[in-house]
């Protein structure tokens, strides 16, 4: 039995559906990424995987979302808290807003194992700084008595991820967690990410327009286009053979090594916003193998075994 | 120019901001049209009708030397309001020039500038305003130019953290890029930018200068005798006030509404803009 | 050295002094030291390095927006530091900038249309009604932009339009060179991949030469022809073409950062370990040791010049 199960996630907000029928499972020990451009519904997947959606005024309905064989539709307030932070725990992309600027670093973390584990200052404080110690924080004890605006932000997101492992959660979402960071920082932090992932145990929702990224660290993929999922597999499979044009553009977007000059391909225009989603496949306006059908009607999601593809011509099919 | 218009728009349709728009309206018409619209002259005594309560002759009744009160109320609009923007809009003028320059060339010209302000700041308008009318003597023009000191330090401070705010703007670093000079990037780039905090602010400071100039005239430092104004109304009110509390109550009434709808209109369009947290800049 | 680069830059520095408390001594930090490069007439030369490295902080001193502490830049056989103002408001027609962040590098109060045709007005240039549309239409044409989208304010855009229409501005006086700084940090993917893509196009079109700036080796492999890296304000790798193997510990360890789109090719970066270390206070030897893995002790108390080789390293791969 999947941790996660989701099936047909739909969220609402007042009057507009940004996110449709959205269906995937994570494993224990699984890393899933999950990955589009912006605007493409990724984080607010984040969010309603959270219970995180009346935040913003949004609405969930699914016909089954579940974590560890509990059902989350009828969570109450008081559940939700008892989950979050403790079962599941959320990475965002600026750790600045994550961090109290006014708390050492360290008694930020500490407070996660006192309040979600009862666990007593002095042990709290110990189990901070081996986890920092895991996250190869160097010098350990002595960035647990620092404040946020001493660190920098890579190391400050490296104390986001200790106080999400501090209550030794089950699920972990990060959400874009290296882009405001450097190359050679984002490579640590996805590498740390990855490492902890493997050694607990634990499932990893990663969100990311970076397919380079996703190669790097993902088991599985879903490729999210405008609030629908267009494609799903395992991420040999999405680079070996990408089924969706709209994956094959977001893999092109990255330059190889030895890739000759000017032969990167962008991806014309930009998601369309939700007021004005397209009839048919919604990705149709920018594909480039676009056929009548796909502004007349919308691809359903074949399934086949562990893929899922929603286009009419998977492969170019229509030329075949 | 369309999102202007739109924010006044915005303002005007809330409850308050288009309830005190309209009191507004009918106090600067007021102020305006003094001469054609009192019923009598401001100076015109009747010591036969003095102390007289409300009637259908004298609708707000009649002071100690039998002068209509509704007329002096008309013509204190004129004064009060005249003394509250001119003081305000000089404060703001010279606030924003001292404040651009300080927060955009910086250096000693700076520390001196803020120097001063924080030393003005820490006593309040009407010490300031009161040393100032001590020295160049009491009278309206002496009373407009103490509340124009007085609020200085203010609209000094607010510019100035506006300006060094949005001097680290990308978009000024363009233009300085695309080979402006400091005047073109300043007035064609910062100040547009920082002015609307700012004449907000300079907007609710009437409210206050209408009030210190009250003040200033209850405690005979104002207009003198006979033009009219609120404050001194009030100050000649306070020996009747047992025998014609009218003539107290009414100019009381006319400043605190006044003040109350410059407020609620400023507070409807601080909300319209969206800019409650730049004016805490200052 | 090229004959006759473009651009020359000539032991370039730039030192900021920064006073931690009231009575603290100042302390100085090298964003820049001793830069020496020239960029041949449309060569795109890259300069890559984590924050922090000076990379920026060169950006704006080779287009004099800040004033070098030491050095000069030659632009087309004209000393820089030594124009007035006026002659450098002229020289900036043929040298312009693309900044990192499209969402604030045009003032909201501004139209596009505006924006776009700004450049003409500080500079004096008269043009009637007409010939400024018709400008504008021609540069919002040449970077992609719908012509209608003149009449649009930058909130009603998104990111990667914004940097477009950045572009249409730096390129409205017809300059000859671009500094591009991270043009594309803050946009996604598909979008950085566009722009890169509208930057080729026009290069070719143009005959422009580029400095483009960014962390990313990568996608500066792929765009360049030469690779400058830096670290701690030196230069400490030039690589003579983009794809040469890098030589430095340093390049390699950002060539190893970088993610391909290629499962099979997963990189362990566990090798670069570590942070920079501050600005202030820096080692003797050579910046890059205290995190090097095949740091000696020489590298500790010499700092290894960049020297014929264009590789400051005693150790090179």
């Amino acid at each position: 039995m999947p941790l996660l199960a989701v099936r047909d996630l739909s969220v609402t907000i007042g009057p507009v559906q940004p996110l449709d029928r959205l269906s995937f499972t994570i494993d224990r020990g699984e890393i899933l990424a999950v990955v589009g451009e912006s605007g493409s519904g990724k984080s607010l997947t984040a969010m309603a995987v959270m219970g995180l959606l009346p935040l913003i005024g949004g609405k969930a309905s699914a016909t089954e979302l579940s974590f560890a064989g509990q059902d989350l539709r009828s969570l109450r307030d008081r559940d939700w808290r008892a989950l979050r932070g403790r079962r599941m725990a959320l990475i965002t992309q600026n750790p600045m807003t994550s961090l109290d600027p006014i708390i050492p670093v360290g008694r930020q973390i500490d407070q996660v194992s006192i309040l979600h584990l009862g666990f007593d200052a002095p042990r709290a404080r110990a189990r901070s700084i081996e986890l920092m110690e895991q996250l190869r924080i160097p010098e350990a004890s002595a960035v647990h008595g620092q404040y946020p605006h001493q660190l920098s932000g890579g190391m400050k997101q490296r104390i986001v991820i200790a106080m999400a492992l501090a209550a030794d959660p089950e699920l972990i979402v990060a959400d874009e967690p290296t882009t405001a960071l450097d190359v050679t920082i984002q490579a640590q932090i996805i590498q740390i990410m990855v490492e902890a992932a493997r050694a607990r145990g634990l499932a990893l929702m990663l969100i990311t327009h970076d397919m380079g990224v996703v190669a790097q660290a993902a088991d599985r993929v879903a490729v999210l286009y405008a609030g629908r999922l267009v494609e799903a597999d395992r991420v040999g499979p999405i680079f070996g053979q990408p089924r969706h044009p709209y994956t094959r553009d977001l893999i092109a977007c990255i330059p190889r090594e030895g890739q000759a000059p000017g032969t990167l391909r962008g991806i014309p225009g930009s998601v369309p916003g939700v007021f004005n989603y397209p009839a048919g496949c919604r990705f149709h306006p920018r594909c480039r193998e676009a056929q009548g059908l796909c502004a007349a009607e919308v691809p359903p999601l074949r399934q086949e075994g562990p893929r899922a593809v929603a286009c009419h011509f998977p492969n170019g099919a229509a030329h075949g | 120019m369309a999102a202007n218009r739109s924010v006044l728009a915005r303002t005007l349709l809330t409850p308050r901001g288009g309830i005190a728009a309209g009191f507004l309206a009918v106090t600067v018409a007021c102020a305006l049209l003094s001469p054609w619209i009192a019923p009598y002259a401001y100076d015109l005594q009747n010591l036969s009708q003095a102390n007289r309560e409300p009637s259908a002759l004298h609708w707000l009744g009649t002071d100690e030397f039998g002068r209509d009160l509704l007329s002096r109320i008309i013509w204190g609009a004129r004064t009060s309001l005249a003394v509250g923007v001119t003081s305000i809009a000089a404060s703001v003028i010279c606030g924003m020039t001292l404040g651009a320059a300080a927060g955009y060339f910086g250096g000693a010209f700076d520390r001196a500038v803020t120097a001063v302000v924080d030393l003005t700041w820490s006593f309040p308008e009407i010490l300031i305003a009161l040393i100032f009318v001590a020295i160049i003597g009491p009278g309206l023009n002496s009373t407009a130019i103490a509340i124009a000191i007085g609020y200085l330090a203010q609209f000094t401070r607010l510019t100035r953290a506006q300006v060094m705010a949005l001097k680290t703007e990308t978009y000024v670093e363009a233009t300085i890029s695309l080979g402006a000079g400091h005047l073109y990037v300043l007035f064609r780039r910062i100040l547009p930018n920082a002015l609307t905090p700012v004449v907000v602010a300079g907007m609710l400071a009437t409210g206050d200068a209408i009030i210190l100039e009250a003040t200033l005239g209850f405690f005979g430092l104002g207009a003198q005798p006979p033009t009219p104004s609120w404050g001194a109304m009030m100050s000649s009110g306070t020996a009747q006030i047992f025998i014609a509390p009218w003539i107290i109550i009414f100019p009381g009434l006319a400043i605190a509404a006044t003040v109350i709808a410059i407020n609620q209109f400023g507070d409807a369009l601080i909300d319209a803009l969206d800019i409650r947290g730049r004016l805490r800049e200052g | 050295m090229a004959d006759n680069p473009l651009v020359a830059i000539r032991d370039l520095s730039r030192r900021f002094a920064s006073r931690p408390g009231l009575f603290a001594r100042p302390r100085i930090q090298h964003a820049v030291a001793d830069v020496t490069l020239d960029l041949a007439r449309g060569e795109v030369v890259g300069v890559v390095g984590e924050s922090g490295c000076g990379k920026s902080t060169l950006a704006r001193l080779v287009l004099r927006l800040i004033e070098p502490t030491a050095g000069r830049v030659i632009f087309d056989g004209i000393d820089i530091g030594s124009l007035d103002a006026g002659g450098l408001r002229r020289l900036r027609r043929r040298m312009q900038m693309v900044f990192q962040d499209p969402y604030s590098a045009i003032d909201p109060r501004q139209t596009i249309g505006e924006a776009v045709s700004e450049p003409f007005r500080i500079q004096q240039i008269r043009r009637t009604r007409a010939e400024a549309e018709a400008e504008i239409e021609r540069l919002l044409t040449l970077v992609g932009l719908p012509v209608g989208m003149a009449r649009n304010h930058p909130h009603q855009l998104s990111g990667g339009q914004k940097q477009r229409a950045g572009i249409a501005r730096a390129l409205a006086l017809n300059p000859d060179f671009l500094v591009l700084d991270e043009p594309t940090a803050s946009l996604d993917m598909s979008i950085q991949a566009q722009i890169i893509t509208v930057l080729e196009d026009l290069r070719r079109e143009l005959g422009l030469t580029y400095l483009f700036i960014s962390h990313d080796l990568g996608l500066v492999r792929y765009f360049c022809d030469r690779v400058v890296v830096m670290y701690l304000g030196r230069v400490v790798e030039i690589l003579p073409t983009a794809r040469a193997a890098p030589r430095h510990p340093y390049t390699r360890a950002l060539l190893e950062s970088t993610f391909e789109p290629n499962p099979a090719r997963r990189r362990d970066v566990a090798r670069l370990g570590g942070e920079i270390p501050s600005a202030f206070n820096l080692p003797p030897g050579c910046a890059f040791a205290a995190r090097c893995t095949r740091a000696s002790a020489e590298c500790r108390t010499t700092r290894p010049e960049l020297g014929p080789e264009a590789v400051a390293c005693h150790h090179p791969l």
